[in-house]
C-alpha cells in the first residue's frame, strides 16, 4: 500500500534503554545522562533499523500519568480481557479457550484456499446461502438435506475434498466425526497412503529396492496429528512423573530456579562431588516408537508426493501460506486443505510496564466498544501535523473525495533542491498552556540529505480550554497573536537563520494550536551515481540504486515541553515533578517525532 | 439554472443542501429517492450511485407480518460517500424469490471514491479507502478503517476495531486506542486553517461543513 503524506509518528522514549525494567536506584544519574546526549549529538535517525520498533502513529499510543510518559506496545504489558469469535462475534470463556483452544468452536469457517468466511449451502436447493450466523435464526425454514460449506470468494466447497453435513449446525463436531471417520474409511484426508496393513506392505516389500529402503521394516503406523500429539504429550507426562519418582528434588511442580529443590538439582548437575553419579537424574530420552508419538518419515510417500506432483501440476500443490494455516503437518496439496475454524480474537486490556498502572481496559462485554480506562497520548502530549505552505493538497490526504489517477500525487512530490515551506501545527490537548521547543538537525539522515530549518523553534501553545470560552473572546485572537510574534521574536529565534522575513515569528495561532513554518530543502537524489554505473547494473545486479524508500524525506523532530500544571492532580506526578509554589508543579516532557513529508522527485 | 429554496450555500450549484443539512451533488444518480433516509450533514457526492429502487417488494409477504416498509438504504448523520461510490442493497434468493435487503450506513462514516458497497450494514465511525469492494451481507462493525483496494468478501463480519486489507479481505491489525479521538482539537472549534479536526473515525461534522 502507499504511503499517505504527510504522517507524524512519535518515537517512544523506551527504545533508548534497551532493558524496561524499573531500576529506582540508578535511575537518577542514568536519566541525566542520555538526555544530555540526546541533546548535543544522538539524534533520532528513523531509517536505524531499531527505529521500526518505536515509531508508531500517536492514535497508537497510550500515556502513563504516573511515569509521565508515552507507553507504546513494546513497553505496555497486555492482558486478555475476553475471547470471541470474529464472525459469529460470540464470547468464548477462558476456560474453553484453554481446552479447546482458540478457535470458534459453533459454525465458523474459513476458506482454506483463500481464507474468506465460508457459507453453508444446502445440497437440496443449491440457490439458497445461509451465513452461518443465519443458520440459527432461519433453522425453522431452512431447507433440509445435506449441507456444504462454500467459499463466496474464491467458490471453493467442501463438495471438492468430500466433505458435506447432515445438519447446518454443530459443524464442528460434524466435521470432526468425518476427519476421524475418513482416518478408516477412505484414510485421513492428510494421509494419501492410506490403506495400509498387509497389501501396503506386500507393495512396499515389491518396491523396496525402488524406494530404496534400507531394510524392509515394517511400515511405520501413522496416525492423524491429533493422535501423534496426545501419544507424544502421555510420553513426556511419563518421563517427567518417573524423573519426580527418582529424584524428589527435581522437576516435581516446582520450577522455580531459586527455589531449594531446584538449588539442589543444579548443584548436583555441576557440582564436584562423589555422590553425584548416584543422584544424577535419568536424562530424558526421546519418544522411539509409535505409541510414544514417535513419527518416522516414509520415503515411500516421499516417492508418491513426487508422483503427485506430477499429475497434479503446480495448481494442485498447497502454497506455503495454505499449508500453515492448517494446524497439521503432511498437508502438501490443495485436496487435502480443510476448511478452518475461525480464528478467535481477543478484547485487552494494557499496563505500564513500568509502574503496572493500567492505561487502557475496555469493557468486557463483546457487543460495546466502550472502554473503562483509556489513557491516550491524543489527550496529553501535543500533536504535531504537517502540510505545505504554498501547495495546499487538492484532496485531503485521508479523504479523498475523488479517485486520484497513479502518480497524480502532486503536493507530495518534492521538487529537489528548491526550499519548500511547510507549516508544522502544534495542537494542545492540556488544560494548561505550554511552552514548546523544537530542534531538529539541520540535515536530514539517511543517504539523501534535506536541510530543513525551523523558522520558529520556540514558542507557546494556548490551553485547551473550553470552546465556548474562545468563541466569546474570539478577539484576542489576533492580538495573541501578534504578542507571541514580540515574545518569540527573541535571540533564540533569530540565531538559527536569518534568511527569511518570518523567522522566529509564529505563523498562526488558534485557541489551543499554533502554526510555524519550517523550511525544507529536499536533497537530491543520487542520480548521476545512478547513471554512471547504469552502465555496471546492466552486468551486476543494481547494487549502486538506492534503497527502498530512500527518497521519501522524514524530518526527525525533537519536541521538548515545558508547563505548569496543578500540583496533586494526580498522585504518582510528585516524584517527577519539582514542586514550586502555591500548589502549581512545573513540569517537562521531551520526544522524538518524524515527520513525513513527501517523496522527492527523481 | 433554477436553485432550490433549502440550498443555502451552493454558489455554482453543483449540490443541493437539504433542512437537516445533506449536501447531495447534482451529478449524483438516485434512483428510489423515497426509499433513501439521509441521516443529516450527509453528503453525497457526484457520480454516486444509491441504488433505492432495489427494496424488498411488499406484497410478496406471506408469515402475516406485512412488511409493508419498501426502505431501501439509510445512511446517518455526517458521513461522507465519495466520488463514484455505488451503494447497492444486498440481495439473495430467498425461497425461490430474488429478495433485496435494507442496507443500513451509520454515523461519521466516510466511503472512499469508486467503491462498490453492497453490505448489510456498517456501523458508525468507519473509514473505508478508495476502489473497495464489500461484498453483499458483509457486515461492518464499528471503528473499523478498511484499507484502499480492499476487497470485503460476501458475509464476512469485521468485528470493531480491526484494521482490514487485502483481496479478500483479513483482519491485518487494530485501529489504536486513540482511533477517532481528535486530540484537543474539538470538532466546534473551528477557529483557523490550523487546527484541523476531523481525523479518520472520527467526528466528519467539521469535514462536512468544510465540503463545498
Ligand atoms: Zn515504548
Ligand atoms: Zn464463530
Ligand atoms: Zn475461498
Ligand atoms: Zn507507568
Amino acid at each position: 500500500m502507499a504511503q499517505v503524506f504527510p504522517y507524524t509518528y512519535y518515537s517512544c522514549p523506551c527504545v533508548e534503554s534497551s532493558s524496561t525494567k524499573p531500576n529506582a536506584v540508578q535511575s537518577a544519574p542514568q536519566e541525566a545522562a542520555p538526555f544530555l546526549e540526546d541533546e548535543e549529538e544522538n539524534t533520532f535517525d528513523p531509517r536505524s533499523p531499531r527505529a521500526n520498533f518505536s515509531l508508531y502513529p500517536i492514535e497508537h499510543l497510550l500515556y502513563c500519568t504516573d511515569c509521565h510518559q508515552i507507553r507504546c506496545p513494546r513497553c505496555m504489558v497486555e492482558e486478555v480481557v475476553c475471547w470471541y469469535c470474529p464472525n459469529c462475534l460470540f464470547e468464548v470463556p477462558s476456560s474453553t479457550v484453554r481446552s479447546d483452544g482458540n478457535r470458534c468452536t459453533r459454525n465458523c469457517y474459513n476458506c482454506p484456499i483463500c481464507t474468506s468466511i465460508l457459507s453453508i449451502s444446502s445440497l437440496e436447493k443449491p440457490t439458497e446461502g445461509l451465513t452461518p450466523n443465519d443458520a440459527a435464526s432461519d433453522a425453522a425454514k431452512a431447507p433440509g438435506g445435506p449441507y456444504f460449506l462454500s467459499c463466496p470468494f474464491c467458490q471453493w466447497s467442501s463438495l471438492e475434498i468430500g466433505i458435506q453435513f447432515e445438519k447446518h449446525f454443530n459443524l464442528t463436531s460434524q466435521l470432526q466425526k468425518i476427519i476421524r471417520g475418513d482416518t478408516h474409511r477412505l484414510g485421513s484426508v492428510t494421509d494419501l497412503a492410506s490403506p495400509r496393513g498387509e497389501e501396503m506392505e506386500g507393495e512396499i516389500q515389491g518396491r523396496a529396492s525402488v524406494a530404496s529402503v534400507e531394510d524392509t521394516a515394517p511400515l511405520p503406523i501413522q496416525g492423524d496429528t491429533e493422535t501423534l500429539f496426545t501419544n507424544l504429550y502421555n510420553f513426556y507426562r511419563a518421563q517427567l512423573s518417573e524423573l519426580s519418582d527418582a529424584n524428589p528434588y527435581s522437576l516435581s511442580s516446582d520450577y522455580s530456579f531459586a527455589s531449594p529443590s531446584s538449588i539442589t538439582r543444579l548443584m548436583n548437575l555441576y557440582g564436584s562431588g562423589g555422590r553425584t553419579k548416584k543422584d544424577r537424574p535419568k536424562p530424558i530420552r526421546e519418544a522411539a516408537e509409535f505409541s510414544e508419538g514417535q513419527k518416522v518419515s516414509n520415503p515411500l510417500s516421499e516417492k508418491e508426493n513426487i508422483d503427485r506432483i506430477r499429475s497434479v501440476g503446480w495448481e494442485g500443490t498447497a502454497s506455503v501460506e495454505q499449508r500453515l494455516q492448517q494446524c497439521r503437518e503432511d498437508v502438501g496439496f490443495v485436496d487435502e486443505l480443510r476448511p478452518l475454524a475461525t480464528l478467535l480474537r481477543t478484547k485487552k486490556s494494557k499496563r505500564c510496564k513500568i509502574c503496572r498502572q493500567i492505561l487502557s481496559r475496555p469493557e468486557s462485554k463483546v457487543s460495546t466498544n466502550r472502554y473503562k480506562i483509556k489513557l491516550l497520548a491524543l489527550n496529553n502530549i501535543p500533536k504535531i501535523t504537517m502540510r505545505s505552505l504554498n501547495a495546499q493538497p487538492a484532496q485531503h490526504p485521508s479523504f479523498p473525495m475523488q479517485a486520484t489517477a497513479p502518480g497524480s500525487d502532486e503536493a507530495s512530490t518534492l521538487k529537489p533542491l528548491v526550499p519548500t515551506h511547510f507549516l508544522l501545527t502544534i495542537t494542545n490537548p492540556l488544560f494548561d498552556s505550554i511552552k514548546v521547543t523544537l530542534a531538529t538537525p539541520s540535515t536530514t539522515p539517511g543517504c539523501v540529505k534535506s536541510k530543513v530549518t525551523i523558522l520558529c523553534p520556540q514558542f507557546d501553545v494556548g490551553a485547551n480550554t473550553d470552546v465556548w470560552d474562545e468563541a466569546l473572546s474570539s478577539a484576542t485572537d489576533r492580538s495573541s497573536k501578534r504578542q507571541s510574534q514580540m515574545l518569540s521574536a527573541g535571540p533564540d529565534g533569530g540565531s538559527l537563520t536569518g534568511i527569511q522575513a518570518e523567522a522566529g515569528k509564529v505563523w498562526e495561532r488558534g485557541r489551543n494550536w499554533t502554526s510555524i513554518v519550517v523550511e525544507v530543502a529536499p536533497g537530491s537524489l543520487p542520480d548521476s551515481i545512478g547513471h554512471v554505473t547504469l552502465g555496471d547494473d546492466a552486468q551486476g545486479d543494481g547494487g549502486a540504486a538506492l534503497d527502498e524508500d530512500e527518497d521519501v524525506l522524514e524530518i526527525p523532530i525533537f519536541v521538548r515541553l515545558e508547563y505548569e500544571t496543578e500540583a496533586g492532580g494526580d498522585d504518582g506526578g510528585a516524584a517527577h515533578a519539582r514542586k514550586e509554589d502555591a500548589g502549581k508543579e512545573k513540569r517537562e516532557e521531551a520526544f522524538w517525532a518524524v515527520l513525513g513529508v513527501g517523496r522527492i522527485a527523481g | 439554472m433554477s436553485r432550490p429554496s433549502a440550498a443555502r450555500k451552493a454558489p455554482k450549484g453543483e449540490y443541493i443542501e437539504t433542512d437537516s443539512g445533506n449536501k447531495v451533488w447534482r451529478k449524483a444518480n438516485i434512483s428510489g429517492a423515497p426509499n433513501i433516509t439521509l441521516g443529516g450533514r450527509t453528503v453525497i457526492r457526484e457520480d454516486v450511485h444509491l441504488r433505492g429502487d432495489l427494496h424488498r417488494l411488499s406484497t410478496t409477504k406471506e408469515d402475516g407480518s406485512k412488511s409493508s416498509s419498501s426502505h431501501s438504504i439509510s445512511i446517518g448523520r455526517c458521513s461522507v460517500v465519495a466520488a463514484g461510490c455505488v451503494i447497492k442493497p444486498p440481495c439473495r434468493v430467498s425461497r425461490g424469490v430474488l429478495t433485496y435487503y435494507p442496507m443500513k450506513i451509520g454515523d461519521n462514516v466516510f466511503i472512499g471514491p469508486n467503491s462498490t458497497i453492497q453490505s448489510a450494514s456498517i456501523s458508525s465511525h468507519v473509514h473505508i479507502g478508495e476502489h473497495c469492494v464489500l461484498q453483499p451481507f458483509s457486515m461492518v462493525r464499528e471503528n473499523v478503517k478498511i484499507l484502499p483496494h480492499t476487497i470485503v468478501p460476501a458475509n464476512m463480519v469485521i468485528p470493531s476495531n480491526s484494521v482490514v486489507g487485502g483481496r479478500p479481505a483479513r483482519i491485518i491489525g487494530e485501529v489504536g486506542e486513540g482511533w477517532g479521538a481528535a486530540g484537543g482539537a474539538s470538532a466546534a472549534g473551528g477557529a483557523g486553517t490550523g487546527g484541523e479536526s476531523w481525523v479518520e473515525g472520527g467526528d466528519l461534522r467539521e469535514l462536512v461543513r468544510s465540503i463545498r
